[in-house]
This record gives structure tokens, C-alpha cells and sequence, in this order.
């Protein structure tokens, strides 16, 4: 027994940790984590790494519960009953540094024009990101040079995809809805008539830890507020020939919310692909199969937005007091379309 | 002996009542949990937590099984929590994101929502605290649950999702806040629990009315649960900064809704996580905001306030912002003389109970 202790050692092998020259014997009542436990990072008063224990040929084994990040640091003890105790520590290797590739792919809406009153903006990454500190990223100028304070609904919970590619931006709605506090007190984030700059800094790290390759800077315009709903009768349609799988082409007079009109319109009974183009002011539908010469409905949801928020049946805030002009009751607005 | 029996027979018949009523009687099949992300969490009756997964488009009920009452005067003080979970998931404290964290009323334990990792990659980790400061992980590989799903195929669209920003269970349904990353809706939801296979719970729209004039369909960013007079409310907080007041039993799947404004907290007051209590005979509703700390609202006579239905100026309660809590990124009631917060300004972050101010 004396032997076998003298031998005892620790390894960290292929992510598990193995106590060799000791016949582990029934797992004591107290577990073997009161035999033998491994701490993560540098802090010195930290709970054990989380871990399944075995005995695997004699040998006492703990597997961490996740993959071990690059670059920990790692403290195993080891306390055989009566005997002292043995301490080893080891260092995963850090792994290589990852180079700065990521880039802003988009920044919609990609016009340089944005009405006062704009709700949304969508940052598009070329890969997926990190989240927790977005908000510490992002920023909005002046023509001056100074920074427009809180003009975003800064939500912790950040609103993102799911693969980390797209982070939306609302700009605060206190801000832009009239007759509110906050709108009273701070004035609306966007004034019309002048220029503004959104800055995306390049410490923003994408998922592998890196920064941004560089610094991105969208600069805008802003005209007076839009608080227009967005009607289907005034959308021009571009009828496609039948027998072919040209495109069905809609354009509006004003961009729509890049992200919506993704599926936001559909054509029943047609597969195909959407794009759209023209500062979001066109909407492509290229069937997977031919157009017969039949009529066609495209069939709009009436959630689809315009960028500030103005929706098909209603504008962004609706004034009770006004009689609203235009009204749409149905959830959906049918426009037909035959192929020539 | 049947489990009825064996009720009647023991002297602590009513936890053992409760437990007939849910944790029994609910069909939660014993299994794998396959969270995709680990966001807001709520505690139902009887030690049921309900964990909501905006990545998996779900709400996931967990029957983890903690229904022993603590002993009073109970208290809890983590320094540093993040450190120490990070050490406990073996990696960097920058590397994991504390999302929630939410009080089991009967046993005084709190669970924790991390997510470990902060890409689109990170795993959702649920933890659980006990009073004297021990953290252990809840075990998802084999545990009685139930799910459902908030749309039909969750998953399928990789771009569009909804956030789900406060979860609550009041009166047998589970209340959800959500937001959406592409349409600026209303998503409250109310979900009957037991779930039932059908039920997604529709939306239920609500609308703000500012000094009477104008509506928009208000996404409501967090709220809480209040009796008044005798009528479950919860007060909600948009994400434009009104607190408003909505009936409980207004909240049904497909109703539109207009809340009842109380109070306007102005500019750059953006609501967290809410609690009420009485102390000295009052009643008092605190507020973490990320911005401008916690604020203590008098609750009193909250009935009073009636809905806007023309243009006047809104009287909103009174209010005092609590200057020695400062950096409150959580909050949850913990019993009738202390409320939990997750707190810190720098990179660390302590998890404690602070006295009911």
C-alpha cells in the first residue's frame, strides 16, 4: 500500500483526469469528490469543475462535464484516506489566436435615408457572433461628431438569430411614439434634416473570439416622420411570361422591412426563391416551376412593416382620436397576377 | 397503500395536498431535456420551474422535485457567482452569460439560467443554489417534464425568433412576454398548465394608450403578478416605458387588450424584473431598470387608477430610487422581509438577499 502511494499521480490526458497508482477501492460514502476533485481558472475559493467520476480498470477517473476551454487553468487534488495530499495542476493549451475575418455583411434598411421615426435596423455578420455585450458596440452619431445617448432599446436579452448572423435594433420606442415621458423629455433619437452615423467598433468579437476585420459606419439621412401604412394598391407588379420561370417582380414606393419580406408575401401553390432588391423597395419571386396562364394570387400579410413600423392595416401608432382613413380588417391583402 | 392514504396519514398533509395537485397530478413523463438556450425562468406551485427557450421556441415545465420548506430567516450571499459557475463549467468567466435567476418560494433555493458559452453555440445550463451558498447543476438527463412548443415548427426558420423576455405563472397558466427580432407585436401569451398538446397560446394583443391619443401594439418587456381588491392583475411594463395595469382574467388568447396606465417612469427607464410587497401595513411594488437602478413604487390604491379613455395628463404613483442598489441585473421576491438580486457593476457579480427597503 505504502508503495502504490508513493507511485500516485495525477495525469490529464484527452480531456479526463486519472489518478494512477492507487487501487480505488468502493466509492466512499462522502463520494469521490472528497477524494478527489479538480478546480477550473485561478480564483481560490471556487466550487469543484462539474464531472462524472468512474473507476476504469482500478483506476480512478473524473471526466469534466464540458470540454475544458483553451487556455484553463486547471488545479486537480487528490486526497487518499489518512495519506497526504497530492496537488498537480496543468494548462490547456490556449489554442491558436483566431485571425479577424468577420466582417458587417449588410446594414439594413440599406438605404441612406431613414425616416424619423425609423424602428428598426438589422446588422447582418458574414459569421456568427458572441452576444452579452452588443449594446457596447453599436453607437450612434451626430453629423457633429457627438453621440446620440440611449436612441436603441438596449434589451439585455439581445435580439438575435439563431445561428448568430443577424442582430436587430430597435430603436427606442418610448422615443418615437408621441405623447410619451420619455419622448417629452429626451426628444425624439433621430431629428429630421440631419445626418447621422452608426458606428459598429471592431472590438466586437465573433464567435471564435475574435474582433471584427474592421470598423463599419453606415451614414443616414433622416426625413420627417413616415406615418404612412404601406398599401398593396399602390405596388407596381411585374407580370412574368408564362411557361417560363421568369421572375414575379413587386415594387413599392417605399422600403419595406428587409427581414418580413422574406415571408412575409407569398404566392400559394408556387415554390421558388425570394430576394429582394432596390433598397427594399422590390420584392423577386423566381418559381421552381414554370407559370401556367392561370391568375395568380400573391397574398400579403398585413404584419409585414414598412421601416418604421408602419404596418399594411395601420400605422405605427394609431391616433384614436383621428378617424382612421384607411382601414384593413382581413389579416391578409390579396393582389392578383395573370402571366402574359 | 395508495398515495392518498399515505397523504392522510402524514402529519404534514398539506405539502402532500399540493403535491397531489401538480406534481402528481400533472402528466410529466420522466426524460431527456433537450433545452436549446436557457432564458427566463418562473417557479409554478409545488417546486415546478418553467424554463422558457427562445432558441427552441418553447416553454419547458421541470418537476425538480425540491419541496422541502426551508427554515425560516434563511439568507444567501454568493461573491462573485459568475466566477465561481464559470470555474464549475470550466471556463472563463467572460465565456458564460447568467440569463435568470428566479426563487423556489417553499425552499428558499434559487435557480439559475446560464448559458455557457456566449455564440451560437453556447449550452444552456440550469443550476441551482441552496441557502447556504452551495451550487449544484440540475440534472436534465432524466427529469420529469413537460413542453410546448409557442409555433409550429420552432426551429425551422433559422432568422426569425422570439425572445422571450419574462415568464410568470399566476393562476394556473403560465403568462409569457416575448419579443419578436423582425415585428414589433405584442406576444403575451397565456398558457394553460398542465399544458395541453394543442395549446400554443395564441397571442393576446395588447395595446398602449398615451395620455389617451395614441395606441400601438405595445410589446410588454416584463411584469408581475398583483392582487387588487380581490382581482388578480399583473402589472406590466412595455417596452416603451409605461407601467400599466391588465386583469388577469382579461388575458385570453385572442383578446386585444388595452392595459391601464399607472404610472410613466420617463426616458431611459427600462424595466428588468419586478416584485411587489407590503411592509408597515403598505403595499410597494420594486423595480430593477438597466439604467436607472431600483426604484420603489407605492403600490397603494392602484385600483384607483382608471383607464385612459380620453386625453388627460396620467397621474403616475409615486416613486423613490433605492441608491444603495445599484447594478441590479436581477431581481425576484425571496420572502416576506428580502428580495434577491444578481448585482455587480464591474466583471463580477454577486448573488445575495438584500432587506425589502
Amino acid at each position: 500500500m505504502f508503495a502504490l502511494l508513493l507511485l500516485s499521480a495525477i495525469h490529464f490526458q484527452g480531456g479526463v483526469f486519472r489518478v494512477s497508482g492507487w487501487d480505488a477501492p468502493a466509492e466512499p460514502r462522502s463520494g469521490w469528490q472528497s477524494i478527489f476533485t479538480v478546480y477550473a481558472g485561478s480564483g481560490s475559493d471556487v466550487p469543484p469543475l462539474l464531472g462524472v467520476y468512474s473507476v476504469d480498470a482500478g483506476e480512478l477517473v473524473f471526466r469534466p462535464r464540458f470540454p475544458l476551454s483553451p487556455g484553463m487553468h486547471v488545479r486537480a487534488v487528490f486526497r487518499a484516506p489518512g495519506e497526504s495530499e497530492i496537488e498537480s495542476s496543468f494548462d490547456v493549451p490556449a489554442g491558436a489566436i483566431p485571425t479577424a475575418t468577420t466582417r458587417v455583411a449588410q446594414i439594413y434598411p440599406t438605404s441612406n435615408v431613414l425616416p424619423a421615426n425609423a424602428l428598426k435596423l438589422y446588422i447582418y455578420f458574414s459569421a456568427p457572433m458572441q452576444r452579452g455585450d452588443s449594446w457596447t458596440h453599436v453607437r450612434l452619431l451626430r453629423d457633429d461628431g457627438s453621440r446620440v445617448e440611449y436612441p436603441f432599446l438596449e434589451l439585455d436579452q439581445e435580439l438575435w438569430d439563431r445561428d448568430h448572423l443577424r442582430f436587430t435594433v430597435l430603436f427606442d420606442p418610448g422615443r418615437i411614439k408621441r405623447g410619451l415621458a420619455s419622448r417629452a423629455e429626451a426628444g425624439p433619437a433621430l431629428e429630421p434634416g440631419h445626418t447621422y452615423t452608426l458606428v459598429v467598433d471592431r472590438a466586437w468579437r465573433d464567435g471564435r473570439g475574435a474582433p471584427l476585420a474592421a470598423e463599419f459606419r453606415k451614414t443616414f439621412r433622416v426625413a420627417p416622420d413616415d406615418r404612412v401604412p404601406p398599401d398593396p394598391k399602390t405596388w407596381r407588379i411585374a407580370a412574368p411570361r408564362s411557361g417560363t420561370r421568369d421572375p414575379l417582380v413587386l415594387t413599392f414606393p417605399k422600403p419595406l422591412d428587409y427581414a418580413l419580406l422574406q415571408h412575409e408575401i407569398e404566392i400559394p401553390g408556387m415554390h421558388g426563391v425570394v430576394s429582394v432588391a432596390r433598397e427594399e423597395k422590390e420584392w423577386r419571386f423566381v418559381p421552381e416551376t414554370p407559370w401556367s396562364a392561370r391568375e395568380y394570387q400573391v397574398v400579403i400579410r398585413t404584419t409585414l412593416e414598412d421601416v418604421a413600423g408602419n404596418h399594411i392595416n395601420r400605422p405605427f401608432d394609431v391616433d384614436t382620436f383621428d378617424p382612421i382613413t384607411k382601414s384593413v380588417s382581413t389579416e391578409t391583402v390579396t393582389l392578383q397576377v395573370r402571366p402574359r | 397503500m395508495s398515495f392518498t392514504n399515505r397523504c392522510i396519514r402524514l402529519a404534514a398533509a398539506a405539502s402532500c395536498a399540493a403535491a397531489l395537485t401538480f406534481a402528481a397530478a400533472v402528466n410529466m413523463p420522466a426524460g431527456k431535456v433537450d433545452l436549446k438556450s436557457a432564458g427566463a425562468l418562473a417557479m409554478g406551485p409545488d417546486g415546478i420551474l418553467f424554463v422558457g427557450d427562445s432558441v427552441g421556441g418553447s416553454i419547458v415545465a421541470l418537476d425538480v422535485e425540491d419541496r422541502t420548506p426551508s427554515k425560516s430567516g434563511a439568507a444567501l450571499e454568493i461573491k462573485g457567482i459568475n466566477e465561481k459557475i464559470a470555474a464549475m463549467l470550466g471556463t472563463a468567466a467572460d465565456q458564460i452569460l447568467i440569463q435568470d435567476v428566479v426563487v423556489n418560494p417553499i425552499s428558499k433555493n434559487v435557480y439559475i439560467a446560464v448559458s455557457r458559452g456566449r455564440g451560437a453555440d453556447a449550452i444552456p445550463v440550469i443550476l441551482r443554489a441552496a441557502p447556504g451558498g452551495k451550487l449544484s447543476e440540475v440534472a436534465l438527463s432524466n427529469v420529469k417534464h413537460q413542453s410546448v412548443n409557442l409555433t409550429d415548427q420552432p426551429q425551422q426558420d433559422r432568422a426569425r425568433m422570439e425572445t422571450i423576455t419574462q415568464l410568470k405563472y399566476v393562476d394556473g397558466k403560465v403568462l409569457i412576454a416575448g419579443l419578436s427580432n423582425e415585428e414589433f407585436l405584442s406576444s403575451l401569451r397565456s398558457i394553460p398548465f398542465p399544458f395541453q398538446a394543442a395549446s400554443k397560446g395564441a397571442g393576446i394583443e395588447i395595446w398602449h394608450g398615451s395620455h389617451g391619443r395614441f395606441e400601438t401594439q405595445a410589446p410588454v418587456r416584463t411584469f408581475v403578478p398583483y392582487e387588487i381588491n380581490g382581482e388578480k392583475s399583473i402589472l406590466a411594463a412595455y417596452t416603451c416605458t409605461p407601467l400599466v395595469r391588465i386583469p388577469v382574467s382579461e388575458l385570453k388568447a385572442g383578446a386585444k387588450v388595452k392595459g391601464t396606465t399607472i404610472a410613466e417612469l420617463g426616458n431611459r427607464n427600462k424595466p428588468i424584473d419586478m416584485i411587489v410587497y407590503s411592509k408597515g401595513g403598505k403595499h410597494y411594488i420594486l423595480m430593477a431598470n438597466s439604467s436607472r437602478g431600483v426604484m420603489k413604487l407605492t403600490a397603494d390604491n392602484l385600483e384607483s387608477y382608471q383607464p385612459i379613455t380620453k386625453q388627460t395628463e396620467v397621474m403616475g404613483v409615486p416613486y423613490e430610487t433605492i441608491a444603495s442598489l445599484k447594478g441590479v441585473q436581477h431581481l425576484d421576491k425571496y420572502d416576506d422581509a428580502s428580495a434577491l438580486v444578481l448585482i455587480g457593476e464591474g466583471a463580477s457579480l454577486d448573488l445575495r438577499t438584500v432587506p425589502l427597503p
